[in-house]
């Protein structure tokens, strides 16, 4: 198993070179993220006794994703319940945040067009509106406003803004041709079929193949994959590079060839009204999805809660928490529980249950960057996913792309995205939680300065999210691996997990069905 | 050390016809008329070359060290010459005085060097072989100036940056010069620094140029700009010529006084000729107020609701006597109410019905107007609409752009909409195209028009309805938010017309 042994330069020499700079004092802005004190309460322990506080059918800890799917779940069943969750906002990884100016997505920000085959995603989406229908071939129609707006993707490279994110501005013809091959394989792996007449790579991940041909793919990492099939050249490296690391945090020399290449052939959506490589997004990400989520939970959610031990008793459950506001510890007791929370938190709540290892996750930053305009750029025009060709991060996404106006609002926030693969993956974490904001203004704005340069004479304010665990990171061994199939059976007949953790791959489909698979559990009992 | 020299005159004779071929295009672009330009900066640069030769005469000691000088100042003037031009270009009380005189103290620079380079050498050559080599290489460095700049410079560097690069050139020179002959040079040190210092600025200019051209740019008018104004949302510019006054909006023509009643009789009578009832009245963009004095001609026009985003547009025609006098007062009638918003946020939240809707947008140039054109927008405009309301769109040139123009009858039948393209001729404009449209079926409802229309009659507009071979209907794709088709379409086809 490659580890990340630390990229070209590590965060400790730009730590180094990160002085306070005058040049960028104007810049406003906060961290968020305090809840991370809050939760690692969880590993101080020494909580008080509780005092029981009510009963309900189930309660579910968690309010992202997961958690609200298995509550939407529920609540169209009539099943009473409770969601607990540490922060004061719900959404997860999904959240989003507000400013003056805009809503913006605090992580996941788009939704790939669901697979024919996905029909409780598709249902969700028919009932939010943002599928509208189906054509007579029975091919979704998604309402035209959630769909990404034109233009879509850029990338800098070679000092101007090129349309889309595959290389092409001057690429060797050797080049273009191995894009191209790749590219078709990709299409060839995303309709093959394994000898069980399952997808080779599905979404959700449960449905793929468990055909020895592509499991195999598993054991190795994505970069030797791309050795083996001859995939050398610089830029086609660059672009897995930013794939992987875009999808699960840690570029193609750690994740797993089975994982890079679902990253491609996992997704066969289509839409009667959108080319297929398109997806849905919103000013506010996925707290889009979210917020309709909400509306079957939202009476019966207790924010500002962590909770910190998960007990069978008897065919009950004792959940205690921590109410962060009031300072006391309660207990609600429960038939069921859906643990609909990180693995690596999990455990730590239910002493029966196997650590958490081989589960590692990826640190990442989002930071939420106002401008006073947009910046001026050659080539391409300003679209909703800007990438810099071999940049640190990941580029930003205009949150105001889905603007109706024909005026582009003067004032701007881009969402920046980092994934902190530098160093191995804890070292990462302590350094990301101990920065401070002007360190973290400095790194983020000089990375902005290479495609648009003199842009922090243009930055009001950069407010940072840091995702100390932020999306679990499947090494070669761990989608197909034991780690997932001991989790996956619980010990306790009415305890479940729900998190796309459990899937090895950290996406909204993955979530959404392991809510809906535990809160079915939950039924099947009732 | 003479190769050097000789050498430097080819630089200073490639230079010196390049300051001469920036200013006569400057000119002609900027002006118009190129005959007129080049051949009155062609002579009022020879002419100033004639006294800088003359002025010569007066420089009698440290030859050397004045020709370092005047390099480096060549190499400042010629350099900033044509960025300089075009910033001045709308700010000058007359531009034309301050062509001249830079071009006068360009040529009077230039003519200097020759002469003084000469009085340099004199002692170093029989006169017979110095009056030869030098003017050899004179010629040959014209030759390649004039040889460079249309087919290498103009296209690849722009005019901005072809002049940076040839004042630094002028200056390193001057710099080289300098090393070499230092022991021979009084105030070398001053004048390594000032030489230093001009290249610095050069170049900054050189990696400056873009953000320069687009400040300057939209600011080259044909006739003489009579008013100018930056709103929040777009540069408005009203140019006085001889025979008519006109509109630019971010330097685009938006009309002629000359002309503009064919393009707005054919976007308005049209549309009310096939609707039944014509009360109420909506136009969405026209901030200018022509289609609105269309429509107040229909005595059974109730109320308009004129949408425009920007507020300084309908204050401009509301109250410019020059202006009201074209739109005939149309903003300031009882009957119109201007609401300045944006255009889709608006139709979004509009409820009311309305008879007929005029369309008069800017052309689909970029992202953010392209939405105005999409199947979302015609969507949500069908709520402002009866089953019997009647639209007209204004839909770009369907000769330039006849895949933009059908591109938008595709979307709004791709949006159950009934429709009827058209097309006119605008002088100004060219071919001009109109889609008509309707949820309902479209008939012909009435058979007059009002009187003393200058253009549009009931008899036209079958001729109006016809499309030759080279505009007729091609096959495309609807224009949606997420393909947005239309701009791409209208950036291909304007942009081969353009080129």
């Amino acid at each position: 198993m490659a580890l990340v042994a630390g990229g070209t330069v590590t965060l400790g020499q730009y730590l180094a070179c990160a002085g306070k700079t005058d040049r960028y004092a104007h810049i406003t802005g906060k961290i968020n993220g305090a809840s991370a004190a809050v939760g690692h309460r969880l590993r101080e322990g020494g909580f008080p006794e509780p005092v029981v506080v009510g009963h309900t059918n189930t309660v579910i800890a968690g309010s992202g994703v997961a958690g609200l799917t298995a509550a939407r779940k529920l609540r169209q069943h009539n099943i009473p319940f409770k969601v607990l969750e540490l922060e004061p906002r719900v959404g997860g990884n999904a959240g989003w945040g507000e400013n003056n100016y805009s809503p913006y997505p605090l992580g996941a920000h788009y939704l790939p067009l669901p697979n024919l085959d996905n029909k409780p995603l598709l249902a969700l989406l028919e009932e939010a509106g943002i599928l509208t229908g189906y054509d007579p071939a029975g091919v979704p129609v998604y309402n035209e406003t959630d769909l990404c707006f034109d233009p879509e993707e850029r990338l800098f490279i070679h000092n101007r803004w090129q349309e889309g994110l595959v290389p092409q501005l001057g690429i060797s013809g050797a080049t273009a041709a191995e894009i191209r091959r790749f590219l078709a394989e990709m299409e060839h792996l995303r309709w093959a079929k394994g000898v069980d007449q399952r997808f080779a790579f599905d979404i959700p991940v449960a449905f793929s193949s468990t055909d020895p041909q592509f499991t195999a793919l598993d054991q190795l990492t994505m970069k030797a994959w791309m050795q083996q099939r001859g995939y050398v050249s610089e830029e086609l490296t660059w672009y897995i590079d930013y794939c992987c690391r875009d999808d699960y945090g840690a570029a193609a020399d750690v994740v797993s060839a089975w994982a890079g290449i679902h990253y491609f052939a996992g997704r066969k959506g289509r839409a009667a009204n959108a080319e297929s490589s398109q997806v849905l997004t919103w000013p506010q990400g996925n707290g889009r999805l979210i917020q309709h989520l909400l509306q079957f939970s939202e009476d019966a959610l207790l924010s500002n809660s962590l909770v910190y031990r998960v007990t069978p008793v008897g065919d009950k459950v004792h959940v205690d928490y921590f109410d962060v506001k009031e300072h006391r510890t309660k207990r609600i007791i429960a038939d069921h529980c859906i643990l609909a929370i990180p693995r690596f938190v999990a455990h730590r709540l239910l002493p029966d249950m196997a650590p958490a290892s081989g589960f590692v996750y990826s640190p990442w930053l989002v930071a939420n960057v106002t401008l006073d305009e947009v910046p001026s750029s050659s080539g391409y025009p300003l679209s909703w996913d800007n990438v810099v060709y071999k940049g640190r991060s990941l580029g930003y996404v205009n949150a105001q792309q889905q603007t109706l106006s024909a005026v582009a609002p003067q004032k701007r926030v881009i969402t920046w995205y980092l994934p902190l693969d530098h160093l191995e993956p804890v070292a990462s974490r302590q350094y990301a939680l101990a920065l401070d904001h002007a360190h973290w203004v400095k790194l983020i704005t000089d990375e902005l300065e290479v495609a648009h340069r003199g842009i922090h004479r243009l930055i009001r304010q950069i407010d940072i999210q840091v995702w100390g665990h932020g999306m679990i990171r499947p090494y070669p061994g761990f989608i197909s691996g034991h780690a997932l199939k001991e989790t996956l059976q619980s010990s306790c007949p009415n305890i479940f997990t729900a998190h796309a953790d459990l899937s090895g791959v950290s996406i909204f489909e993955e979530a959404f069905y392991h809510g809906n698979k535990a809160a079915e559990a939950v039924l099947a009992r009732c | 050390m003479e190769v050097l020299l000789l050498f430097s005159v080819f630089v200073i004779a490639t230079c010196g016809l390049i300051y001469e071929l920036v200013a006569g295009t400057l000119a002609s672009y900027l002006l118009g008329d190129s005959v007129t330009q080049f051949s009155t900066i062609i002579g009022v640069y020879l002419f100033a070359m004639g006294i800088g030769a003359w002025l010569s005469r007066f420089f009698k000691k440290e030859l050397l060290s004045w020709f370092i000088q005047l390099e480096i100042l060549v190499g400042f003037v010629g350099g900033i010459s044509s960025a300089a031009l075009f910033l001045l270009f709308e700010h000058a009380l007359s531009f034309r005085l301050v062509l001249y005189l830079l071009v006068g103290l360009t040529g009077t620079l230039v003519g200097l060097e020759l002469p003084l380079l000469m009085n340099i050498l004199k002692n170093r050559y029989e006169f017979r072989d110095l009056v030869s080599r030098v003017f050899t290489f004179d010629y040959i460095g014209a030759l390649l100036a004039s040889i460079v700049f249309p087919l290498l410079l103009v296209p690849h560097l722009g005019l901005i940056r072809t002049s940076c690069f040839f004042g630094i050139l002028n200056v390193l020179v001057a710099l080289i010069v300098l090393v070499k002959f230092r022991q021979e040079i009084k105030w070398a040190a001053y004048l390594k620094i000032k030489a230093v210092a001009v290249i610095v600025c050069l170049a900054g200019i050189f990696f400056q140029a873009d953000a320069i051209m687009s400040f300057a740019e939209g600011m080259a008018f044909r006739d003489p700009v009579i008013f100018a104004h930056t709103s929040s949302y777009q540069r408005i510019v009203l140019t006085s010529g001889k025979s008519d006054l006109r509109l630019y909006l971010n330097g685009n023509l938006q009309f002629s006084s000359s002309d503009e009643y064919r393009y707005h009789e054919a976007l308005v009578h049209p549309v009310m000729m096939y609707s039944g009832h014509r009360e109420r009245v909506l136009v969405l963009g026209g901030g200018d107020g022509m289609a609105a004095r269309e429509l107040l001609k229909y005595p059974d026009v109730e109320h308009i609701t004129l949408v425009d985003l920007d507020p300084a547009m309908t204050r401009l025609f509301k109250g410019n006597t020059l202006l009201t006098k074209l739109n005939a007062h149309s903003l300031q009638s009882p009957k119109l109410s201007v609401v300045n918003a944006d255009a889709f946020q608006w139709i979004k939240e509009n409820k009311d019905p309305y008879d007929v809707v005029i369309i008069d947008f800017p052309d689909p140039g970029n992202y953010a107007v392209g939405k105005l054109y999409t199947t979302a927008f015609y969507r949500h405009l069908r709520r402002s609409l009866n089953e019997n309301s009647v639209v007209v769109v204004q839909s770009t040139s369907p000769y330039v752009a006849p895949r933009a123009f059908w591109c938008v009858d595709t979307t709004l039948r791709a949006c159950g909409y009934q429709t009827i393209p058209y097309h006119t001729y605008v002088p100004s404009f060219g071919e001009w195209g109109y889609v008509m449209a309707s949820p309902g079926a479209l008939h012909q409802q009435q058979d007059h028009v009002p009187e003393g229309l200058r253009y549009f009659a009931a008899g036209v507009f079958p001729q109006m309805r016809l499309f030759t071979a080279d505009m007729d209907k091609r096959d495309v794709r609807p224009n949606q938010l997420n393909n947005q088709v239309l701009v791409q379409y209208f950036e291909d086809e304007w942009g081969r017309y353009q080129e």
